[in-house]
């Protein structure tokens, strides 16, 4: 039946007319005349780094509700450069993208409660050119591939994160600064008397957890 | 409301684009899709649209305008699809919908023998209007196992000429076809195909600690709704 249609099969119809299909239309004349044009597919600095048939959805909140968005191949690419990683999935025969989005440090997949081969996570999208906040939900055709997916998912996830964490860190500690500069001279001493006091707390807890034999990186 | 607004505008862009005017700065073309009531028409072009698969019946009340957008090996394209309500059959459609139409679509459902026998009248309807435009007959539904029109019985695409397609909006089984011969017509172009639109690289964003809380208080919720066709794998 229809249903099962082999899909291999019909993708190779984007490449040229089948031969299954017979033309049993009338001559019309073009109505236009279309030339051939460079292509490029935007994902020529990326290195796939799975790639794997899937069913995507996006959840309907007004209708509480999973929506198909397409079914096709879905990819992690990462940048030659950059080491930045999103994740596109296409729309099989139209090729169209259903999601584009950025794999970044505060992400979580998380499997589908009723659907082992199904796991679900939050994005911001960018598959229409503008940025949309989404809940994807994607099947892969086995449990297998979805734990592939997870894993790479969660660690591509966690691979971005040291960079994100040190910035958020020295981000912090300039707004930190730029408080106390604004603080009065009286108040001045008192900050920095706590801030000596901290000190103090910091370099004791090390010292603890030196003598436990904690990794000093742990901190 | 908001949609209301953009199918009227979208509307009065395509009527105005037509016949050659463009208001997009690549090719466009006046898709007209016709036939029977509940044979599929709106279902298939949302699924183009949007990707989801609508379950539930609403008729189409006149005409909606959607602009479809594919990329081909050509550059880009766009069909204004004009889908119509194929209830008002017994009046007829009105001429404006065909009017300007540079191609068309079909529909009937494989599942009910009557929307094959309108087929004719469509036919007569459109061609009344449009003269010598490239005609796709598609019929839909082909993943129902009791079909009640079997391939073999479509005969009418080789009497009037017409291309046909057997199509499933639900299990997606050609539903590419459709457009593809029709962009392949109006280019003259046998070897036009869809290629891979450019995935854009998407800008920066930061997620701060509320926002991702929230986001994950609406995936505990949303991880246990049912997925909507979780039966089938045809997609493997």
């Amino acid at each position: 039946m229809a249903s099962k249609e082999p899909e291999h099969e019909h993708r190779e119809d984007q490449e040229a007319p089948a031969a299954e299909d017979e033309d049993t239309g009338a001559q019309v004349a073009p109505i236009v005349k279309l030339e051939e044009v460079a292509v490029s597919t935007g994902e020529e600095n990326e290195d796939p780094i799975l790639d794997l048939k899937s069913k995507l959805y996006r959840f309907d909140k007004e209708g509480n509700q999973w929506k198909e968005r397409g079914a096709g191949t879905v990819k992690l690419l990462k940048h030659k450069e950059t080491g930045k990683v999103r994740l596109v999935m296409r729309q099989s025969k139209t090729l169209k993208i259903c999601a584009n989005h950025l794999v970044l440090p505060t992400m979580t997949v998380q499997e589908h409660a009723g659907n082992d081969k199904s796991c679900l996570w939050h994005a911001s999208d960018y598959a229409d050119g503008e940025l949309k906040d989404e809940l994807f939900c994607i099947r892969f055709a086995s449990v297998e591939n979805c734990k592939t997916f997870m894993q790479m998912f969660q660690e591509v996830a966690e691979s971005q994160k040291p960079k994100e964490e040190n910035k958020d860190a020295s981000d912090a500690a300039g707004q930190l600064e730029k408080l106390s500069f604004q603080e009065k001279a009286g108040e001045e001493k008192a900050v920095a008397k706590q801030e000596e006091k901290e000190t103090k707390v910091d370099t004791e807890k090390a010292d603890t957890e030196k003598k436990d034999g904690e990794p000093a990186s742990s901190t | 409301m908001h949609i209301a607004a953009l199918v009227v505008w979208e509307k009065l862009s395509a009527e105005r684009a037509l016949p050659n005017q463009q208001t997009v700065d690549y090719p466009s073309f006046k898709l007209v899709i016709v036939g029977d009531g509940g044979t599929g028409k709106t279902t298939f072009v949302k699924r183009h649209l949007t990707g989801e698969f609508e379950k539930k019946y609403e008729p189409t009340i006149g005409v909606e305008v959607h602009p479809l957008d594919f990329f081909t090996n050509c550059g880009k394209i766009r069909f204004y699809c004009w889908d119509t309500a194929g209830q008002e059959k017994f009046g007829g459609l009105r001429d404006g919908y065909y009017i300007h139409g540079q191609c068309a679509i079909i529909m009937f459902d494989v599942t009910a023998r009557l929307t094959y026998k309108n087929v004719p009248t469509w036919h007569r309807d459109l061609c009344r209007v449009c003269e010598n435009i490239p005609i796709v007959l598609c019929g839909n539904k082909v993943d129902v196992k009791n079909r009640q029109v079997k391939a073999k019985q479509v005969t009418f695409h080789r009497k009037k000429n017409l291309q046909y397609y057997e199509i499933s909006a639900k299990s997606n089984y050609n539903f590419e076809k459709p457009f593809l011969y029709l962009a392949r017509k109006l280019a003259g172009d046998p070897n036009l195909h869809f290629v891979e639109s450019p995935a854009l690289a998407p800008p920066e964003v930061h997620i701060d600690l509320a926002a991702q809380q929230q986001h994950e208080a609406e995936l505990a919720a949303a991880a246990s709704q049912p997925l909507p066709d979780d039966d089938d794998d045809a997609f493997e």
